[in-house]
C-alpha cells in the first residue's frame, strides 16, 4: 500500500500555507494528522500532486481560554492535547469525553481537532459535543477571514462548506453558561478504535431556580449525514422540569428525528432504538450535573 | 507526476542521526525497515488499525504507517532497537515481556511495548484499566493480552523500584 508521488511543503505561516493552496487549487491536500488523509490515498481514492503540511504553522496550535471569553482550538491541535487540557475538562467536560474516546492513543497523538471536522465522516467523535457547545469555526484565506457556526460548516457526508483556497484555522467555544452542563456517549463494536455506530452530546442550561430548562441543545452523530440537531427535544424540555416520564417521551422524540443507515456497524433498526438509549442515559445525567454546576 | 530524485534528509532515530534518500510520499515504516535497516519495526495492516508499527515520536507513540518520512525531521524518533542500553541489557518492560511470557509469535511485540513505556513514561504507576487503554491500539493475536498486562504491571514495578528509564 503506497501512496502516489506528490510534492511535500511545510509552510511555517499561515500566509505561507495559504499562497500554496492558492496557487495549487485542488491539486493540494491539506496534510493534518493524515490518519484519514492517507487511507483514502492508499486507497487511490485522492491522488494530490501538492502535500501541504500545516504541523509547523504555530498559529493553528494550541488551546487558549479567556475568562469570559471563552475558548479557541487552532485546528491543528492534535486529540491527545485536546483531552489532556485541564481547562478542555473543566469548562467543556462534553469535548473532553469525546476527545478521549477517539481512536486509539497513537491516534489520538497524531489527528487534529480541526481534520476531525474537515474530513467530515458522518461518524466522527468531535463534531457532535463541538456543535452541541455551540462552537464556531473561523476559516481563512488569502482574501481574508470568515466565522460560521460548525454545524453550518459540515454539509453533509464528507463535504464541508470550505471553499477553493481556504483553510480551517480554528475553533471559537463560548464560554458556558453558568448552571449549565454537557455530556456525551457512544455506542460501538467495542471500547476503542471502533467507528461509533451512534455518538451523542447533550448540553443544557437551567434557570435561576436551577431545576428549569433554559436552554437544551441534543446532537446526535452516525446517525445523519451530519451531526443533527433535535429540535424536538429542545421544543419538549425547554421551559420545563425534565422528569423520567418527559425524558422518556424525548428520548422516542430523538429517536424518531434520526434517519440512521443500515452498516456493517449496526441496522438502523438498531440504531434507532440505541438512540433512544442514549438520549434517555444523556438527558438524565446531563440534567443532574447542571443542577450540581 | 513525474518521479524526482530521492533528496537526502536528517533522521534522527534512537539517538543517531541518519542521512537518508527518500522520496516525500515515503512512509516511516518503510524507511525505518528498508532505508536505515532497523527492522524491529513491523509493518502489519498498512491502516492504523494494528498498532505493529509503532513508534515514539518526541516520546508520543505514532503509527508508522500513517507518518511521512520527510515530516518526521528534526523529531526524535525511537524504534524497539532504541529500548536496550549501551551494554545491550534489556530495558525493564523487554524483560517483563519475556519473564512473563506476553510475547508468542513476537510481531506485535516492538508496538506493543513501545506503547507501553509510552504509557509509564507518563504514568509510572498505571492501575490495570490505564493499562487496557493504554494498549488498546495495539492487536495481539496470541496471547489474548491478560500476560501483556501483567507484563506491564511488573516493568511498572521494577522501574518505580529501581528507577530505570
Amino acid at each position: 500500500m503506497f501512496l502516489n508521488n506528490f510534492e511535500y511543503f511545510a509552510p511555517q505561516t499561515p500566509e505561507e500555507a495559504l499562497t500554496l493552496l492558492d496557487r495549487f487549487g485542488d491539486k493540494a491536500k491539506v496534510l493534518a494528522g493524515g490518519t484519514d488523509l492517507f487511507l483514502l490515498m492508499k486507497d487511490k481514492l485522492l491522488q494530490p500532486e501538492y502535500m501541504i503540511d500545516i504541523n509547523q504553522i504555530t498559529g493553528f496550535k494550541g488551546i487558549s481560554y479567556e475568562p469570559g471569553q471563552g475558548a479557541t482550538i487552532g485546528a491543528a491541535t492534535k486529540i491527545v492535547e485536546v483531552e489532556r487540557d485541564a481547562i478542555i475538562r473543566e469548562k467543556y467536560y462534553v469535548l473532553h469525553q469525546a476527545a478521549s474516546e477517539l481512536g486509539s492513543v497513537q491516534v489520538r497523538t497524531m489527528a487534529t481537532i480541526g481534520g476531525n471536522s474537515c474530513n467530515a465522516s458522518p461518524a466522527a467523535e468531535t463534531p457532535t459535543p463541538l456543535v452541541a457547545l455551540g462552537a464556531k469555526v473561523v476559516l481563512h484565506s488569502l482574501s481574508g477571514k470568515r466565522e460560521m457556526p460548525l454545524a453550518e460548516f459540515i454539509l453533509g457526508n464528507r463535504k464541508t462548506a470550505l471553499k477553493p483556497g481556504e483553510l480551517l484555522a480554528c475553533f471559537i467555544l463560548p464560554e458556558p453558561l453558568p448552571r449549565s452542563a454537557g455530556r456525551y456517549a457512544y455506542i460501538g463494536l467495542r471500547e476503542a478504535m471502533e467507528i461509533d455506530a451512534v455518538n451523542m452530546a447533550v448540553y443544557i442550561v437551567l434557570e435561576d431556580d436551577s431545576r428549569t430548562v433554559k436552554d437544551l441543545r441534543l446532537i446526535m452523530g452516525s446517525v445523519a449525514p451530519r451531526p443533527l440537531f433535535s429540535r424536538e427535544v429542545s421544543a419538549l424540555l425547554t421551559g420545563k422540569e425534565p422528569n423520567p416520564a418527559l425524558i422518556e417521551k424525548a428520548a422516542e422524540a430523538a429517536s424518531g428525528e434520526a434517519s440512521p443507515i443500515s452498516d456493517i456497524r449496526g441496522s438502523a433498526e438498531y440504531r434507532h432504538e440505541m438512540v433512544k438509549v442514549l438520549a434517555r442515559r444523556l438527558l438524565q445525567e446531563t440534567y443532574t450535573a447542571a443542577k450540581e454546576a | 507526476m513525474e518521479m524526482k530524485p530521492k533528496q537526502l534528509v536528517t533522521l534522527n532515530i534512537n539517538e543517531r542521526t541518519y542521512e537518508v534518500p527518500l522520496h516525500p510520499r515515503d512512509l516511516l515504516v518503510d524507511v525505518v525497515r528498508k532505508e536505515v535497516g532497523l527492522t524491529g519495526t513491523k509493518k502489519g495492516c498498512g491502516q492504523g488499525d494494528c498498532g505493529a508499527c509503532t513508534v515514539l515520536i518526541d516520546g508520543e507513540p505514532v503509527l508508522s504507517c500513517l507518518t511521512l518520512a520527510i515530516a518526521c525531521q528534526g523529531k526524535k524518533i525511537t524504534t524497539i532497537e532504541g529500548l536496550a542500553d549501551a551494554k545491550g541489557e534489556l530495558h525493564p518492560l523487554q524483560q517483563a515481556y519475556v519473564q512473563h511470557g506476553a510475547i508468542q509469535c513476537g510481531y506485535c511485540t516492538p508496538g506493543m511495548i513501545l506503547a507501553s513505556k509510552a504509557l509509564l513514561d507518563r504514568n509510572p504507576r498505571p492501575d490495570t484499566e490505564e493499562i487496557k487503554r493504554a494498549l488498546a491500539g495495539n492487536l495481539c493475536r496470541c496471547t489474548g493480552y491478560k500476560r501483556i498486562v501483567e507484563a506491564v504491571e511488573a516493568a511498572s514495578e521494577t522501574i518505580n523500584k529501581e528507577g530505570v528509564k
